[in-house]
């Protein structure tokens, strides 16, 4: 039984020190989680993409995986950045491309148009929608 | 299993065959499976899934070692460092989420430590009260396997997936809209709950041997034949690990070949006949009955080849870490009768359910003497086959497919009865003549089933039918 217990208080204490040193280093989260929801969906993940958004943007994100089914989709030169606040939202914005291939043919839909809204719930990070 | 995958389980297995040995070769593989168990998990639309499934698949391994093990067992060094490895290792890829900002080994990120903290205590708790309760009592057996036979029944079930999907997207605020019976994809849990019942039977009938935790886990999970099988037994599996291995050359070039082999089964021969085998696409829009027959040959060999493959990778990689895994295919289409394409054909499963259902029921059915022997073969080989169907799948295709066989099998049996005493040559031309024309036959029905198999709807599988024959 002490055993046992020790293995615990062991996990119970690393994960405090990890968990708070984790969190003082992870500021541009915001900026990485709109990253990653763009890598999904250039890469048509219908399985990560609804784990990467608020439950409100979730149709609104597969309808947008949705567009690029026909095409080959990839990312060219995106780096993300916080812009501000709005409310309870954090306000992203990316540069760069998603480039839609079709044919041989590609097509440049420039991100720097959008403001992507990120709010954090159970302390992840997701995409809530744009502007 | 991908490529990557595959190949840092090559590598993997050959550190840990040329380095390790005794204990240390049973923790390195327990460390592997461990890590494979997250790794080989693919993504779910619901967040940390890819997190907890894994981890429950640990909890079961580790909650029927307690009740399958002596009493106090745990306590042993070796099960106290079994136990540590495999929360350490959970433990550490759920802090990934603080420490990396992709995640690590998994393909979204690991819930919150609270989340996990509270599992952990909930699994120690339910571990502290088993240690105090008389472990192996009936019930607790018994109701294990209720358990896991339950967990199997509804990610089966289409109906009962979407169900479980639509209760979970609830409880997360989710919208229910994109539920799908397909969110539920439990990696290797088919595989898992078999050895598990296996175990816990053997249990029952006093004649499982004494497993440390670290070999128990390592079997239950060993990552080669994690998501593919062959399912081993426990016994024949904890031996290889006690024997004292050393990986030397002629070892190595074995199960090279068998990679080597298996690869060019899955990778090349199995994926070149996807593109042609008969899927719902197919059917609804062939309709010449030459390429429908053409269709159904590239599927009952790319089933073979894509199933067989990875048993080849499986065992080629196992053999690395001294572990020798059953076969599982025994060149099934030169079979020149039903019985004996399911005495080579996923072999390891038919023998667990031969001897887990098919030997107790016919013991069972035997006893009632009013029965006659043609309705006991006839109740023995149907219900063996549904329920080899169901393993796939509950759906309506697969227990028409399942009963194919079981009819198959059953008039096979028939006829072998009635042609014994009548048909016997001893012209050695003839007798070749009946045994290719056996394996033509046997080969046909057998590929004439896979349309059940490879097709969703009955009606689809009957307009496919229909196709083959120009009606």
């Amino acid at each position: 039984m002490r055993k046992l217990l020790l293995i615990l208080s062991i996990v119970l204490l690393a994960n405090l020190l990890l968990t708070a040193c984790g969190a003082a280093s992870k500021t541009d989260a915001p900026a990485k989680a709109v990253e990653t929801y763009l890598n999904a969906l250039v890469a048509k993940d219908t399985n990560r993409l609804p784990t990467l958004v608020c439950s409100t943007w979730e149709q609104d994100a597969l309808a947008e995986l949705d567009s690029f089914q026909a095409v080959t989709a990839r990312l060219d030169n995106v780096a993300c950045a916080q812009s501000g606040t709005d409310g309870k939202n954090t306000l992203v914005k990316c540069t760069g491309n998603i480039v839609a291939s079709y044919n041989n043919e590609d097509q440049k839909l420039d991100l720097s148009t959008r403001t992507y809204q990120v709010t954090q719930e159970s302390g992840d990070w997701l995409v809530c929608g744009t502007r | 299993m991908g490529l990557t995958q595959i190949a840092a389980s090559i590598l993997a297995a050959l550190l840990v065959g040329a380095v390790t040995r005794g204990a240390w070769r049973t923790y390195s593989l327990l460390v592997l499976s461990v890590l494979a168990v997250y790794w080989f998990q693919p993504a779910i639309p619901l967040r940390s899934f890819d997190f907890w499934l894994p981890s429950l698949s640990l909890t079961l391994v580790i909650l029927i070692w307690f009740i399958t093990s002596q009493a106090g067992a745990w306590k042993s060094r070796q099960n106290l460092i079994g136990l540590s490895i495999i929360i350490g290792i959970a433990t550490l890829i759920d802090l990934s989420r603080y420490i990396f900002s992709d995640p690590l080994l998994l393909a979204t990120t690991p819930p919150q430590f609270i989340q996990y903290f509270i599992f952990i205590i909930i699994g120690t708790v339910i571990i502290l009260a088993l240690t105090r309760l008389s472990r192996t009592t009936a019930w607790t057996l018994s109701f294990s396997i209720i358990l896991l036979l339950a967990i199997l029944i509804v990610l089966k079930s289409p109906t009962l997936s979407l169900q479980t999907s639509i209760f979970f997207r609830t409880l997360a605020h989710r919208p229910i809209d994109n539920a799908s019976a397909l969110d539920l994809r439990w990696l290797g849990f088919s595989y898992i709950a078999f050895r598990l019942i296996h175990i816990l039977r053997d249990k029952q009938l006093g004649r499982l041997p004494e497993l440390t935790l670290p070999e128990f886990a390592t079997y239950v999970v060993f990552f080669p034949s994690l998501s593919a099988g062959p399912i081993d037994r426990a016994e024949r599996f904890a031996k290889d690990l006690q024997n004292e291995f050393i990986l030397t050359q002629d070892e190595t070039l074995l199960a090279g070949q068998s990679i080597v082999i298996g690869l060019f089964k899955k990778f090349v021969i199995a994926d070149a006949l996807a593109y042609i085998a008969l899927n719902d696409a197919l059917a609804t829009q062939v309709h010449s009955t030459g390429w429908m027959w053409i269709h159904l040959y590239a599927y009952a060999f790319q089933i073979y080849f894509d199933f067989s493959g990875y048993t080849d990778i499986a065992i080629g990689i196992a053999r690395l870490v001294g572990i020798k895994l059953p076969e599982n295919f025994a060149a099934p289409y030169t079979k020149s009768n039903l019985t004996q394409f399911w005495n080579s054909w996923h072999m390891t499963l038919t023998q667990w359910i031969r001897s887990y259902f098919f030997n107790p029921f016919n013991r069972w059915i035997r006893g009632y003497k009013s029965i006659p022997s043609w309705t006991m073969i006839l109740i023995g080989q149907l219900a063996t086959m549904l329920l080899i169907g169901l393993w796939h799948g509950i759906t309506f295709n697969f227990i028409l497919w399942g009963a194919w066989h079981g009819l198959g099998l059953f008039l096979q049996n028939r006829w072998s009865d009635f042609a014994k005493t009548r048909f016997t040559t001893t012209n050695s031309r003839l007798q070749t003549a009946m045994q290719i024309g056996g394996i033509l036959l046997t080969f046909h029905f057998v590929a004439l089933g896979w349309v059940f198999f490879a097709l969703s709807q009955p009606v689809l599988s009957l307009q496919v039918f229909m196709k083959l024959f120009g009606i």
